[in-house]
């Protein structure tokens, strides 16, 4: 008995006894619970690309009050359960005040709860579900919400001139968000929706739904769908006969969905988050990508993780280097604060306040980007800059 | 709203139907003989399109008609290698160890296509055609197919089953397979045929979906509960009930979308199933072997 409560308090000791004595510290320590192995490793590898580039000049202007930014990369593996132990590791073992959280709206959601417990600051790069931050005032994210695309959708069916619009929809956490962001934004444009259509993931056979959706020969029938789902869907539509403008968001915007629809996805139209790139600031960060690593291929989401690190950089040099402190910063941070991807503003919800947005459309089999015609590319233009 | 919408509905549910029910009438078909739910029956519609899909790319190369033979003969062999190397050892277990046997070698051979094919959506790459209008109602070649495939092997089926002598020994089995072995009957002939026809009919089915639809990892395992609840409808070991059982269940789950939320589609399939099972629960539990 004696013995094992000798083993407690030695385990005890080297968890908690030793590590305070560490704190006195050269560097600001950030975390980064990043798919380094796995599935999106090839996504991992360029945004540590683009956050070190970042590091590298931050560090380069003499750090952050003097300190220099270091970044503990973690691998997360690409799943949700390693992406958990990730973090958890990053906040027990190396006690960072603010971590970088993992690429995919499942597996950041996952994680969020982790951080929000042990008050850690989380921040995402990438996720765009509408609920992403909904666990806590800890997390934030520098990439557009869902919540966004809505009403941009609603104004592409407005200046297409659908006034009137079946909303089909995938009943999950982002097809839900995103159809109410519309469908409020459309009916405040004066627009009405004449049926809402929820589906399930993963169905082979959308027929009747479509079916539903194309009672009366709508003009148009906005679709919230996947890559994969969207695919069956314009397949089966095409040979329903179902002739329409689709309007979709931004996640079936993939060269697989125009291979898996063939023909069937011709002219088939979304919203997209887009990164305006004739910026003086995006030029910058371009020409200093090229100078670092040989080529001008921006990562995807890459010039988002850059943001990230900037947006932290400053958090930590107004409010300390505490989670609590950086948490209270990060809104005055990045308020009216321009990056490479525009105003980093955070709303209340800590997502980015503005976002831009343009349409994609599917011509010839590829994915290319659609200009309205000059005087509703006009009206598009967000009304805040 | 015009009569055309209906019947287009109707349709659907028919395709729909014909689908469950080829697959339903593998699963009741091993029910009958060896009295246990095949939950890896699922596998075999979604290995059936796959080796069609691997006949067809390279090195093989085959053609969409020269490469359906082989992948349902590789469908058969794949029956009869689950039997030999899973059920066959614990054929006189418990159905609860053959439940989970057949649960385990579902996840199995899912995974076992995912990492030979990736987890994502494919496609035979045909090129897509629009439908022919019949009387305002679209129709397409591979559903054509369905219909008309679906009848042929229901014919097919009822000609071996009740016109053969190896149907007949089948269903001396599904009897009583002691007895039937006492009679002199070749039981492991009737079994493995069993496991044959089944995974074809597996196959069938699973190719004609994906001719008309996609290829996923997933695309047994999602059509298997419709086909178990079709099974459970017409009365398990039943080919004909399997037959309306699909039929029902099609038609039921793309007319109710008409007037509720599409959200709940799968809902009405598993309001059924669960009625039926609550109305007849000794399917499962086995007490009585009817």
């Amino acid at each position: 008995m004696r013995k094992i409560a000798l083993g407690f308090a030695v385990a005890a000791a080297l968890l908690f006894g030793f590590t305070p004595a560490l704190h006195a510290q050269d560097t600001y320590k950030i975390g980064a619970a990043f798919a380094l192995s796995g599935s999106i490793a090839v996504y991992g590898e360029g945004f540590k690309k683009c956050i070190d580039l970042a590091v590298e000049e931050i560090n380069a202007r003499g750090g952050v009050k003097g300190k220099k930014i270091e970044i503990v990369y973690e691998d997360n593996k690409s799943n949700a359960k390693d992406c958990v132990t990730a973090v958890r590791k990053l906040i027990t073992v190396d006690k960072v005040p603010v971590i970088f959280g993992p690429a995919g709206s499942s597996n950041f959601m996952a994680t969020a709860p982790v951080a929000q417990e042990s008050k850690v600051v989380l921040l995402s790069a990438q996720g765009a579900a509408v609920g992403l931050t909904k666990a806590g005032d800890y997390i934030f994210r520098v990439f557009p919400s869902d919540a966004l695309q809505g009403p941009h959708l609603a104004k592409l069916a407005m200046n297409r001139g659908f006034k009137k619009v079946p909303v089909m929809y995938i009943n999950n956490d982002w097809g839900l968000g995103l159809k109410n962001a519309f469908v409020d934004a459309y009916k405040k444009m004066g627009g009405t929706v004449t049926d809402i259509i929820a589906y399930d993931e993963k169905k082979t056979d959308y027929r009747t739904e479509l079916l539903r959706a194309g009672k009366g020969n709508p003009p148009a029938i906005v679709n919230l769908t996947y890559i994969n789902e969207g695919a069956v869907q314009f397949k089966q539509a095409f040979e329903m006969g179902i002739k329409t403008q689709w309007l979709c968001g931004s996640a079936a915007r993939a060269p697989k969905m125009v291979e898996l629809a063939g023909k069937a996805a011709e002219g088939v139209m979304g919203t997209y988050p887009s990164v305006p790139q004739n910026t003086k600031t995006f030029q910058a960060f371009k020409e200093a990508y090229k100078k670092k690593y040989g080529d001008d291929k921006i990562p995807i989401f890459g010039d988002y993780n850059y943001d990230m690190v900037y947006v932290t950089a400053r958090a930590i040099e107004r409010g300390g280097y505490s989670a609590e402190g950086i948490r209270k910063a990060l809104p005055a941070a990045a308020k009216g604060y321009r990056g490479v991807t525009g105003d980093k503003t955070f709303d209340e919800e800590r997502s980015p306040k503005f976002a831009e947005y343009a349409i994609w459309t599917v011509k010839d089999g590829k994915i290319v980007d659609y200009k309205l015609p000059e005087k509703a590319q006009e009206k598009k233009k967000p009304a805040k800059k | 709203m015009d009569l055309t919408y209906y019947f287009q509905t109707l349709l659907n549910g028919i395709l729909a139907g014909c689908v469950y029910a080829l697959f339903a009438m593998g699963l009741t078909l091993i029910y009958g003989v060896l009295n246990f739910v095949n939950f890896a029956h699922g596998e075999l519609i979604m290995w059936g399109a796959y080796f069609l899909l691997l006949l067809m790319g390279e090195p093989f190369g085959l053609s969409l008609p020269a490469a359906i033979p082989p992948a349902l003969a590789l469908t058969g062999g794949l029956g009869l290698a689950m039997d030999t190397v899973v059920f066959r050892p614990i054929r006189r277990a418990n159905r609860l160890t053959l439940l989970i046997a057949a649960m385990g070698l579902s996840v199995l051979l899912r995974n076992a296509a995912q990492f030979f094919w990736g987890a994502e959506v494919r496609t035979y790459g045909l090129e897509i055609m629009p439908g022919t209008p019949f009387f305002g109602v679209y129709l397409t070649m591979p559903q054509f197919a369905i219909v008309i495939v679906t009848v042929l092997c229901v014919a097919g089926v009822y000609l071996l089953f009740f016109k053969s002598r190896l149907g007949k020994s089948m269903r001396a089995l599904s009897d009583n397979l002691d007895l039937a072995r006492i009679s002199g009957i070749d039981t492991k002939r009737a079994i493995l045929a069993a496991w044959v026809i089944s995974a074809v009919l597996a196959a069938i089915g699973g190719i004609l979906l994906a001719l008309d639809t996609n290829l996923s990892p997933e695309m047994g395992i999602i059509n298997l509960i419709k086909a178990f609840a079709a099974t459970l409808i017409g009365g398990v070991g039943n080919l004909w009930g399997a037959l309306l059982g699909g039929l029902l269940i099609g038609l039921a789950e793309n007319i109710g979308v008409l007037f509720i939320s599409p959200g709940y589609k799968d809902a009405i399939a598993f309001v059924i199933m669960v009625l039926i099972l609550l109305a007849r629960p000794y399917v499962i539990a086995g007490e009585r072997s009817d």
